[in-house]
């Protein structure tokens, strides 16, 4: 049994609770379903809108720098903190925001493990309705870490030339082309199907029925044996919006410490829009 | 109360039991063997209009004995719709205030419908990614949510895992159909959402009569019959008890919406896509096993799927405007 390469990225819910108000210790909660926060979180916890408070509300790109300052200064976060991030659906928003969080630079970023779901069915968690009200702080932010993000031109080269490994963590109709977005979507693209050279595998491999990670040994099996992913290569991840690629994005480069990962945000929606771009079925 | 003349001092009277069971209508045209009496029990005749009146009732019920509604507590409950109008109905009737949560496939009739019932509203874009083990819970989730997170103000019911739902149809369902068939029923048909229906029911009758076929349908996967799961779904649902069914069958989700027309247009039946799913999964019995007593539930009818039937029967859109 070997434990992740980077074990202090992942905490329990267990630990969570322990660490429940401790200063310096601060959670945040982000879903893809928006209402979820307002009807109960871990208590002390704020919450993130991934549509409006992580997003550019004009450009179609991540929040800059200074919105992002604004944005984690604003919910009394500083650079030192230790944010622990949880969300629903496993958690897929909650990495996309691990991702941003590590994209500007801040040094002690980490999942809950199991996320809400789990939070939610262990009888001897809280929730609550209460908002907290944080004090701001001054936060500088890095620069955005080029390592870690795919654009469109990197990707239509990997395309080109098949020389990274291109992981579509979408569902199998998705990356056949049946299904353009999964059912009730409404971001989507003019065309279906995959980046050519792609691998499908599915975000949810990841994950074990309770929504927890599996197990390093399973994962180095599923991903590096079975799907041959090469770790000798760069590894590109997309999927619809950038928010299931960031939870394999993360599996890929913190549990299981592959060196070069970057995660296209821009994924379906982009590529499939895109006038003369490859694509196969 | 009287049953005869029909003459009640309260809603709650009209509720399904032994002294006043939902009716139950043989099939004549649409019955594929002359040896096999078919029948349809019409849930939507229940005074909410379907089969979750049962269990609705039921849990309300025990909720209120056991002290959990009242002083500003009412309920929440994830839904695919029939569950949360008759909850709602039935709570607001009694005073208490009612939240249903729904996925974003629950027809717009049945999202409207609930909110002229007097529930609150949340709809969760559910299903999002059609793989088991993860997502797809987003209603149960967001309904324990309040429950856990507001407790003073809301009580879960939870149709899911709450035992009343199959005590429902073992108190209800079961002995109406076998005082209406008199002891003759040899085959029962049902669909799987909650499982309430099937395991109440078939404990029930199997306990009378230990041969009875209890016959379930499934839709195929990545269906549109919203009240049902597919097997790759049924890990939620609780009170699923395999011991109970003799045959799971699997159908392509569209024939729904087609036999549901059909019982309309040849038997009078203003059957649900459920129910025409049942129908399916009967007709298909019949040609093999010919000779029987059969009882079909149809959980509800037509009206709350309008929209529905036009996506899935394209040709119903046409003529609909001068
Ligand atoms: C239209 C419809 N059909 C069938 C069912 C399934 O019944 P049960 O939940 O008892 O299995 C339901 C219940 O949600 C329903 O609403």
């Amino acid at each position: 049994m070997t434990t992740y390469a980077n074990p202090d990225v992942l905490v329990e819910t267990d630990w969570v609770k322990a660490n429940l108000g401790k200063p310096g210790i601060k959670i945040v909660e982000v879903d893809v379903d928006t209402q979820a926060y307002d009807a109960g979180h871990i208590p002390g916890a704020i919450g993130f809108n991934w549509q409006t408070q992580l997003q550019d509300q004009i450009v179609r790109d991540i929040i800059g720098k200074e919105d992002f300052e604004k944005l984690v200064g604003g919910a009394g976060i500083s650079p030192q903190d230790t944010v622990i991030l949880y969300g629903d659906n496993n958690n897929w928003f909650a990495a996309y925001a691990f991702w941003l969080f590590k994209l500007y630079g801040h040094r002690d970023v980490r999942l809950m493990n199991g996320g809400r779901q789990k939070w939610l069915n262990e009888p001897d968690k809280e929730m609550t309705t209460e908002k907290p009200n944080p004090q701001p702080v001054p936060y500088v932010a890095q620069p955005p870490d080029p390592s870690l993000r795919a654009f469109v031109s990197e990707v239509l080269e990997v395309a080109r030339m098949r020389h990274k490994n291109l992981v579509d963590v979408r569902s199998p109709d998705e990356f056949t082309g049946k299904v353009i977005a999964p059912p009730g979507m409404t971001e989507t693209a003019q065309r279906g199907g995959h980046i050519p050279g792609a691998k499908n595998v599915p975000w949810n491999t990841a994950v074990n029925p309770d929504g927890t990670f599996k197990s390093a040994d399973e994962l180095r099996r599923i991903y590096l044996e079975q799907q041959a992913i090469d770790p000798a290569k760069e590894t590109i991840v997309y999927c619809r919006i950038g928010e299931r690629s960031s939870h394999t994005w993360f599996v890929l480069k913190y549990l299981l410490g592959l060196q070069n990962v970057k995660n296209y945000d821009g994924s379906w929606t982009e590529y499939g829009n895109l006038i003369a771009a490859p694509i196969e079925r | 109360m009287n049953h005869q003349t029909r003459v009640y001092n309260s809603i709650f009277e009209m509720l399904p039991g032994e002294e006043n069971p939902s009716p139950l209508v043989r099939i004549n045209r649409m019955n594929p063997s002359p040896d096999f009496v078919l029948y349809a029990k019409l849930e939507w005749l229940n005074p909410f209009g379907s089969v979750k009146d049962r269990a609705a009732w039921e849990m309300l019920r025990d909720l209120e004995e056991r002290g959990e509604l009242g002083n500003g507590r009412g309920v929440v409950e994830p839904t695919s719709g029939n569950t949360g109008i008759s909850l709602a109905a039935m709570s607001r009737a009694r005073g208490y205030h009612m939240r249903a949560v729904v996925p974003n496939r629950v027809p717009l009739e049945k999202k409207v419908l609930l909110k002229i019932a007097g529930a609150d509203l949340d709809v969760v874009s559910d299903e999002l990614c059609p793989a088991p083990g993860a997502g797809g819970e987003g209603s149960i989730n967001l309904a324990k949510t309040y429950a856990k997170a507001q407790r003073h103000r809301y009580a879960l019911p939870n149709q899911y895992e709450n035992e009343m739902n199959v005590r429902a149809h073992y108190r209800t369902t079961g002995p109406e159909i076998w005082r209406q068939t008199e002891g003759r029923i040899t085959h029962l048909f049902v669909s799987l959402g909650t499982c309430g229906t099937v395991t109440g029911t078939s404990k029930f009758l199997r306990a009378k009569k230990p041969d009875i076929k209890v016959i379930a349908v499934q839709p195929s996967e990545g269906h549109d019959v919203p009240g049902l799961r597919n097997v790759s779904q049924l890990g939620v649902s609780k009170l699923f008890d395999p011991s109970l069914i003799d045959e799971i069958l699997e159908i392509d989700y569209k024939l729904a919406y087609r036999r549901a027309m059909e019982l309309f247009q040849n038997e009078g039946l203003r059957a649900g896509p459920s129910s025409g799913l049942i129908y399916e999964g009967a007709r298909r019995i019949i040609e093999r096993d010919k000779t029987g007593v059969g009882v079909m539930i149809f959980p509800d009818d037509i009206f709350k799927y309008t929209a529905n039937m036009v996506r899935h029967i394209p040709s119903l859109a046409e003529g609909l405007h001068a």
